[in-house]
């Protein structure tokens, strides 16, 4: 049970949902948009989490767009996760998607809530990370298009009342050779001890990591450089470029964790290095 | 064998159709406008003094009627062997969870608003974080006046130090069994605290009504308890207090414990005697009601080298928390059955129940047996491997047989122990033992067995007691009243068997009692232990025969004929020697009326009664005593793919071979068995609290703590042996629990062979077996 009151709003566009945000916010009050609920309720519920407005996105059409245009791939933020694996146009993000939380919670679960929220692991960015992936960001001044890393970069960086709208996904790396594997402390469905996602783009394999540090990440590494009769060198290279301390907690330790992304990272190479 | 109607049978279970159409109400689903709402508010520590608790904003919130605290019951300590437990915690708090003060409100809402506005000052305190910190010299005491505190007879506690109850086995000579061994093994194993995590969480509703009588309404296995504790804490007379039961959703031996029923009492006369409705958070479930025990064991088994064990000595430290309740009780439980089901001459146990800063304990299914049964059978495995012997042959060398005796010197017999050589050798083919013990499978995997024997007597007081009546509808349905609580085990339907079996008549003209008054229906103990089915069962059996002779009786008089001429069968009386020569039981169950009118007989009403016999305490210095009835045994396997370079593995197989007598049900049966080897499992695998140096719990709620998943089940195989107990209604014995009992044991038994290390810490994460040594 949530005991603070609150008002709730659901705009049909984006030009209204930027307007009540701004009059509540400018009331000296706390809005918040809203889309899955998952974070928001489950955190509310604990007196984690406290707002006086929540304005519900999912009414907004283009944050609920999945399609094709061109040579890009655009989905809404408020579009749920089953949805992208059900539609199937990126494979790897279709992948990293289906394991995270459980099938009713997937319903849920949004793309733009699952990398904007609270959560830590924001484990489907990264197919966005190792895409170069663009995202349409609105706010009062209007719509604007920007490179992913603009807004969020170990941390949410947009800025108050502006609105994640979609994210736009270049097909040329669609097709490119992925992989994708995730840990967990024992079940199939937990948060992650190490999530790795990776690309093969010509000469580079990039790596987006969820789950070793408090935030998710990506590194590129030359393919050149692995050498499966003597990988250590390069994992030790690759973990020395981990950009913040590794987590240690309920879920694992930092030296258990450290193990796990080394027959991660193993398995990538024998995997890429097959394709020599 | 005679050909029975109902026992033996897949009968539906009765409660099946309700419950299918989710119809079932549970105890928060019956509610009522006028109701108060209860919200506690709960300890942020795990040790501190308080120093305030401010509650005026709190009293003047909106709907807010009164705010109590530990002071509105000074005085009233409550447990089960030892009383050392205030309804609400006062001066100090022993763990994270305690409730400490609760809001009373018109609506839920209310009082959860209201219970954020209580502010609580704390002076956190040092914590005791396990048993062994708690057993040190140096160590503060949890109870620094355990030498006032009121106790029962069978308990010693052991005042200026944290021990709550001192249990100690002394059998035979140890220095002869240390004499005899040539070979000696030792094995340290550690085991945190869980939880049972039923479905339905807790829920109480109280009222006290304006001529002084209490009704309580309680989602609880012990609904006759409830009324003995509150009349003993609040001398009330139990005649004025009646308990509601309804269905219960899940209980796993968390609901036999006391604790939101005196608090709910306390709230409702606080507030004039109106009902009031205290209803646990998921959170509060798990940590602030009671939680499995946790155990630090030590084991130390001595053995000739042909694998006779000689001598076994032990040390078993009961994590029972803050509080002793039933964790003193399970502390000699555990101690009476100490060795597991092998036939020792020369045992030294000191069983230990301690205090710590942790959740206090209840029963949980297996009531200490999965806990020590992982130790002891870890030792065996670690014996069988010092003395380079099969694991079942050495258990089987080594197994109780009628004739032995138990750690306690009670004498075993034919019929008071289940056939565990028979369960062992079943389990040897369905586990495929002759495949080998650990076969590889490809460069990172290998498939491994592991096993366990377990057994397992129930710790009833010596006059645990139950009552069955029955009377009949006027189209001769037979209606039976019992005490016995469903908690989806299936209780009402093996009952409905036992007097359909025993009236002869079809299970469909056989109603059971659903829910539970204690003022109407008669008591039963408390439905714990796996011993519902032997102590109401016999109960049952005794009112239908007492049924039985009332209606041959007067059928005798009608007939003409002596009522040893008489068999009553299929809803009819009948002439044995002729029994073309009948009558209807209608035409007397309700009284016999003959053509002029007048009439005979009256309402047939069965009445049938159950008391323990031969049971007695066990001696304080050797525990020499007969703490338990009958012993069920079983012998279980399982079967996993393990990953040598991840260290992650996929439980494939679990096995169970169970001596239960004769099987009443055997598809509930072997669901009862399935789900108690899942919560193995479970437990075994991934379920523990994880506390902080501060003793808070880190993972007090199911995003944390997770239990088992449908798709990570292994495939159960079930198989029963019918070893007869003599005094069972129909030879049945304790099965709820059982299926529980070894899975944990054969699981690290399998992963330390997977392995190749000395696994002895529970749950068995992945994590946990790269780290060890």
């Amino acid at each position: 049970m949530i005991t603070f009151d609150f008002d709730y709003y659901r705009p049909d566009t984006i030009e209204e949902a930027i307007n009540v945000y701004k009059k509540i916010t400018g009331q000296e009050k706390k809005a918040i948009y809203y889309a899955g609920g998952t974070e928001i309720v489950s955190m509310s519920r604990v007196n984690q989490l406290s707002f006086d407005s929540v304005i519900d996105i999912k009414a907004i059409p283009e944050c609920n767009v999945i399609e094709t245009k061109d040579d890009k791939l655009i989905i809404g933020s408020a579009v749920c996760l089953t949805r992208i694996c059900d539609f199937g146009g990126y494979p790897l993000l279709g992948a990293v998607c289906r394991r995270i939380a459980e099938h009713t919670a997937r319903d849920m679960i949004t793309l733009g809530g699952n990398i904007l929220g609270k959560i830590q692991y924001k484990e489907a960015i990264l197919p966005l990370l190792l895409t170069d992936s663009k995202v349409t960001v609105a706010g009062t001044a209007g719509k604007s298009e920007k490179p992913i890393d603009r807004i969020f970069n170990e941390k949410p960086l947009l800025n108050a009342g502006e609105l994640l709208v979609n994210i736009i996904i270049d097909k040329k790396y669609i097709n490119n050779p992925y992989s994708h594997s995730k840990k967990t402390k024992q079940e199939k469905i937990d948060y992650p001890l190490v999530t790795i996602a990776s690309v093969k783009n010509d000469d580079e394999i990039r790596i987006g990591f969820s789950g070793l540090c408090v935030y998710p990440f990506r590194l590129d590494i030359i393919f050149g450089n692995i050498d499966n009769t003597n990988p250590e060198s390069e994992i030790n290279n690759i973990l020395n470029r981990v950009p913040a301390p590794i987590v240690n907690d309920i879920l694992g330790s930092a030296e258990y964790r450290e193990f796990v992304t080394r027959n991660l990272l193993i398995d990538l190479f024998n995997y890429y290095g097959g394709m020599n | 064998m005679e050909s029975r109607l109902a026992i033996g049978k897949n009968v539906i279970r009765v409660d099946a159709h309700d419950k299918a159409a989710g119809r079932t109400k549970y105890n928060s689903d019956v509610t009522d406008p006028s109701l108060l709402h209860c919200k506690m508010i709960v300890s942020q520590y795990a040790h501190a003094n308080i120093k305030s608790i401010d509650t005026s904003e709190a009293m003047t919130a909106p709907g807010v009627q009164r705010v109590i605290t530990g002071e509105i019951a000074q005085g009233i300590l409550t447990g089960t062997f030892v009383e050392d437990r205030p309804p609400l915690a006062i001066g100090k708090v022993r763990y994270h969870g305690e409730p400490i003060a609760v809001v009373i409100a018109n609506t839920e809402l209310e009082a959860k608003r209201g219970a954020e506005l209580v502010k609580i000052e704390y002076e956190p305190l040092p914590v005791l974080n396990s048993p062994s910190d708690s057993m040190k010299p140096n160590a503060f005491l949890v109870h620094e006046n355990l030498a006032n505190y009121r106790k029962m007879k069978e308990c010693t506690p052991q005042p200026g130090t944290n021990i709550a109850n001192n249990v100690r086995i002394r059998k035979g000579d140890m220095i002869k069994g240390w004499e005899e061994s040539e070979v000696i093994v030792e094995e340290y194993l550690y085991l945190p605290q869980a939880d049972h995590i039923a479905l339905e969480t807790r829920s109480v509703k109280a009222e006290i009504k304006p001529d002084g009588n209490i009704i309580i309404h309680s989602s609880t296995q012990g609904p006759y308890i409830i009324r003995k504790k509150l009349s003993r804490h609040f001398n009330i007379d139990t005649g004025k207090i009646t308990v509601h039961t309804p269905m219960v959703g899940g209980a796993f031996g968390g609901k036999a414990a006391v604790q939101l029923e005196m608090i709910a009492y306390l709230a409702s006369k606080a507030v004039g005697g109106r009902e009031v409705i205290l209803i646990n958070t998921r959170e509060e479930d798990m940590i602030s009601s009671p939680c499995r025990i946790g155990l630090e064991a030590s084991v130390k088994l001595g053995a000739t080298k042909d694998g006779k064990i000689k001598a076994a000595q032990i040390t078993y430290l009961v994590d029972c928390g803050a509080y002793s309740d039933m964790g003193a009780v399970m502390t000699k439980s555990i101690a009476s059955d100490c060795t597991g089901p092998y036939n020792i001459e020369n045992v030294y146990c000191d069983s230990l129940c301690v205090y710590t800063n942790h959740p206090y304990v209840t029963s949980f299914r297996g009531f200490g047996h999965s806990e020590y049964t992982a130790a002891i059978e870890r030792t065996i495995d670690k014996l069988a491997k010092a003395l380079n012997m099969d694991k079942i042959q050495l258990r089987l060398k080594n197994i109780a047989i009628p004739g032995d005796t138990t750690p306690t010197c009670s004498t075993l017999t034919k019929s008071n122990i289940g056939d565990l050589k028979k369960c062992l050798e079943t389990l040897k083919v369905k586990l495929k033992w002759e495949e080998g013990e650990k076969v590889d499978i490809n460069k990172d995997t290998v498939k491994c067995k592991g096993i366990s024997c377990f057994w397992k007597t129930s710790s009833t007081p010596p006059n645990a007691a139950s009552g069955a009546i029955i009377t009949f509808s006027p189209d001769g349905f037979a209606h039976l009243s019992i005490g016995a609580v469903e908690l989806g085990q299936g209780t009402k339907t093996a009952m409905a068997q036992i007097l359909a079996e025993r009236l002869k008549v079809d299970i469909k003209r056989v109603k059971v009692s659903m829910e539970i008054n204690t003022s109407d229906n008669p008591e039963h103990w408390k439905t714990v232990a796996s011993s519902t089915t032997y102590m109401v069962g016999n109960a049952v059996i005794e009112a239908a025969d007492d049924v039985i002779c009332q209606i041959k009786d007067i059928s005798a008089i009608v007939l003409r004929c002596s009522p040893k001429d008489l068999e009553v069968s299929g809803g009819k009386v009948f002439l044995i020697d002729n029994p073309e020569k009948w009558i209807d039981i209608t035409e007397v169950v309700h009284g016999y009326k003959y053509p002029n009118g007048n009439s005979i007989g009256g309402q047939i009403i069965g009445r049938g009664s159950f008391i323990m016999k031969h049971l007695s305490g066990m001696d304080e210095n050797t525990g020499r005593g007969n703490p338990g009835p009958l012993w069920t045994v079983g012998a279980q396997g399982v079967e996993v793919l393990f990953n040598k370079k991840e260290y992650s593995y996929k439980i494939i197989n679990a096995v169970s071979v169970i001596d239960a007598g004769t099987i009443i049900n055997p598809i509930v049966a072997s669901g009862v068995t399935m789900g108690g080897m899942s919560m193995g499992l479970s437990l075994a695998s991934r379920e523990a609290f994880i506390y902080d140096n501060n003793g808070i719990i880190l993972n007090p709620n199911l995003r944390s703590y997770k239990p088992i998943r449908v798709d990570e089940e292994p495939e159960y195989i079930i198989e029963f042996i019918e070893t007869p107990e003599v005094d069972g209604p129909f030879g049945a014995r304790g099965l709820g629990e059982h299926g529980l009992v070894g899975m944990p044991a054969a699981l690290i038994n399998c992963l330390s062979t997977a392995a190749e290390k000395d696994l002895n810490r529970f749950p068995l994460t992945p994590e946990l077996i790269w780290k060890t040594k």
